[in-house]
């Protein structure tokens, strides 16, 4: 090539090669580990992990130096483009109007070597979609070919406030409000008797560990066992606030310009996602149980491009457990209306019926096994336990019915009263759930399509399942238990132009050939 | 319940073809029942051969757990599908009804439609049907037609291809 090329080739930061050798530090952490515990003696074990490290150390710095050397990057006047491969190239483009986020993270090990990791997500969800990724580039560049890549979204000046949110270290108490508080210490428990086990170690045969146990069991269980639970609870709630701290440090949720959003976190891992209002479809306000409890809500976006489902989920996060009015102020911030689609309380209940269902459904799926199953060990179990046994057990029964029954006409109750759904100037509103109530403000004109659900004890009921499907966020979402009656109307209300042309006045014979009729439909109903 | 001012959705105009009955049958021998009715034989058998004490109780397990089960899906299920599914391409939309148990109506307008998909597995070659897919942006989108005749399902993805370029698109 001849004369100065106004669009050069950018190569990768030389230092992404270190960061290939990352992996390395688990394995031979634990091999450290190993020789410490076996008191410097390395098994045959450790040798052949060793062995297959140190080759399969080879083999990835050869590959990291091949895969640097030939992957290089630029932007042109219209399209982002990465060349890689070692033998076949491959040269993906992308034009940059059709660019939506570009994102930028950094685990501890990239910020140790000041590089990070972007990645440019176009339009289309998940696998559809497809996304650039450059591992990894200095900081400095990697902000500025942000800006450049962003540059073609459509700039302007900001009028209001552009920061909608920051970390406030008073949100923190409502850390221990999650599932991790219990579910984290099992899992904690879990991976580091795997990382043992891994590596040679025995927990069970470790002596402090036995002696631990055998104590345990000796000692008074009624004192002991709360005094574990406490002990499970205080474990929990100190890894909350930890994995809170390291998520949501200098957490800042900003309009970057007009048309761009922003939310950038993280202590050892920093990550920051960007968002283009375009793509911006709805946002979820999510009160799980324990956190509605306390007073707090999370808030997610609902947003195309931002990879599959369990990227999404990671990456939709717009702000952390914390009070439920700040939860909405930012909601209405990011959606930027004047009124907030949240704020509007008179949701549309649904039918009754709805309320019945759910109780039924609780005393099907909840109360009735356990009992039968306690009933039936009872009975089964007569020969082994003796009368007495069986009366335990069957005293058990009625015991777990009872209490079963109140908790679940409570939930059911409390998931009756969450349904409800609204429309709100340019946005659906929909809300169900009990064990994490979740309120939905869909931008209405991007509902792609419409389903109606049912099975044979909805139609009984006279009830309908609606589900508006969108190209952002979870595809789907759905309006549980509506009344089979108003659902279609509701659905050309909220998203004109759908279905128009399939509605009948009732009452009305439909035309066209042989239509097959409601009820017959069904035919082991029609017997 | 409904009231006489709220308009209500009306199935789809078009069934599909009637073949597609024997096409489900066989689709339910090959996936349910015929694995079904295959291991009550089995265990059937073995009864008889090395536990005759068993077959007082064991027989009418297996008639009431596997055999009628079985016999019963591969009879309603294939009529009752027949009686749901239906299709119909309106002027700016697309509308198909399927399932049985669960039944499924789903309209998605062709100003959304990104590709059209025919589909024929091996049994539906047989019988000469196909399936058309209707893709959208959004996987809570996608329209699914199964049991057209081969020239109906043509005839359709070639239909909604010309509509899809007429009708101003969004794909979003």
């Amino acid at each position: 090539m001849n004369g100065p090329d106004p669009f050069p080739w950018r190569r990768l930061d030389p230092r992404t090669l270190l960061v290939h050798c990352g992996w390395m530090a688990a394995p031979l952490g634990s091999l450290a580990l190993t020789a410490l515990a076996t008191g410097g003696r390395i098994t045959t074990e450790a040798w052949i992990t060793l062995i297959a490290l140190g080759a399969s150390f080879a083999a990835v710095t050869l590959a990291g130096l091949v895969r640097w050397a030939r992957t290089d990057f630029r932007v042109t006047a219209d399209s982002f483009e990465v060349r890689s491969g070692l033998l076949t190239r491959r040269l993906r483009s992308v034009p940059l109007h059709r660019i939506r986020t570009v994102d930028l993270t950094a685990t501890p090990l990239h910020r140790v070597l000041g590089v990070t990791v972007l990645r440019a997500g176009t339009a289309g969800s998940g696998e559809r979609g497809g996304e650039l990724s450059l591992e990894a580039l200095r900081v400095a560049e990697a902000d500025r070919l942000r800006a450049e890549l962003l540059a073609r979204a459509g700039a302007g000046a900001g009028t209001e406030d552009p920061v909608l949110a920051r970390i406030s270290w008073r949100w923190l108490r409502y850390a221990p409000l999650t599932f991790w508080v219990v579910g984290g210490v099992f899992v904690a428990a879990g991976s580091a008797y795997r990382a043992l086990d891994g590596i040679g170690i025995e927990p069970w045969k470790i002596g402090f560990v036995q002696r631990a146990f055998l104590e345990f069991g000796d000692s008074m269980l009624w004192l002991t066992i709360p005094a574990a639970l406490l002990a499970v609870l205080a474990l929990g709630s100190v890894g909350a606030i930890i994995l809170y701290v390291e998520n949501w440090w200098q957490y800042c949720l900003e309009w970057t310009d007009t048309q761009t959003l922003r939310v950038r976190r993280g202590l050892f891992t920093t990550r920051s996602v960007t968002i283009e209002r375009a793509r911006l479809r709805g946002v979820l306000l999510r009160e799980p149980l324990l956190l509605r409890a306390g007073g707090g809500a999370l808030v997610r976006a609902v947003a195309g491009g931002l990879g599959n489902r369990e990227e999404n989920r990671r990456r939709s996060a717009l702000m952390p457990p914390a009070p439920r009015r700040d939860a909405l102020r930012v909601a209405s911030g990011v959606l930027r209306t004047p009124q907030s689609p949240f704020a509007a309380s008179e949701l549309t209940p649904h039918p009754r019926v709805a309320l019945r269902r759910r109780r039924v459904r609780g005393l099907l799926f909840a109360v009735l096994p356990g009992t039968v199953v306690l009933v039936v060990l009872g009975a089964v179990l007569r020969g082994v336990l003796g009368d007495s046994g069986t009366r335990v057990l069957l005293h058990c029964a009625w015991i777990y019915a009872v209490v079963t029954t109140l908790v679940v006409l409570w939930l059911a109750r409390d998931a009756y009263r969450s349904l409800g759904h609204g429309i709100h100037g340019r946005h659906l509103v929909i809300r169900s759930g009990t064990f994490s109530r979740d309120t939905l403000a869909l931008q209405r004109d991007a509902i792609a399509a419409w389903t109606f659900t049912t099975s044979p004890f909805t139609r009984r009921a006279g009830l309908v399942t609606l589900t508006a499907a969108v190209s952002a966020g979870e595809d789907g979402y759905r309006l549980p238990d509506l009344a089979a009656g108003t659902a279609p109307a509701l659905a050309a209300a909220a998203a004109p132009g759908i279905l128009e042309e399939f509605l009948v006045q009732p009452g009305a014979v439909p035309p066209g050939e042989a239509p097959p009729g409601r009820h017959r439909a069904d035919p082991l109903r029609s017997r | 319940m409904p009231d006489h001012t709220t308009p209500l959705l009306r199935p789809p105009r078009h069934r599909v073809d009637p073949r597609a009955r024997r096409w489900w049958t066989v689709q339910a021998l090959l996936t349910v029942s015929g694995p079904m009715l295959l291991t009550a034989l089995v265990l059937a058998v073995l009864s008889v051969l090395f536990f005759p004490g068993a077959l007082p109780w064991l027989g009418p397990l297996l008639l009431v757990a596997l055999v009628l089960p079985a016999l019963g899906y591969l009879v309603v299920m294939p009529r009752w599908r027949y009686a749901v599914h239906a299709w119909e391409l309106g002027e700016r939309a697309v509308y198909a009804a399927g399932g049985w148990f669960w039944q499924k109506r789903r309209i998605a307008p062709l100003s959304r439609v990104q590709t059209v998909d025919t589909v024929r597995g091996p049994v539906q070659r047989r019988y000469g049907l196909a399936t058309v897919t209707v893709t959208t942006a959004s996987t809570a989108g996608d329209i699914k037609i199964a049991g057209l005749s081969d020239a109906r399902a043509e005839e359709l993805s070639r239909r909604i291809g010309e509509v899809a370029q007429t009708v101003p698109g969004d794909a979003a």
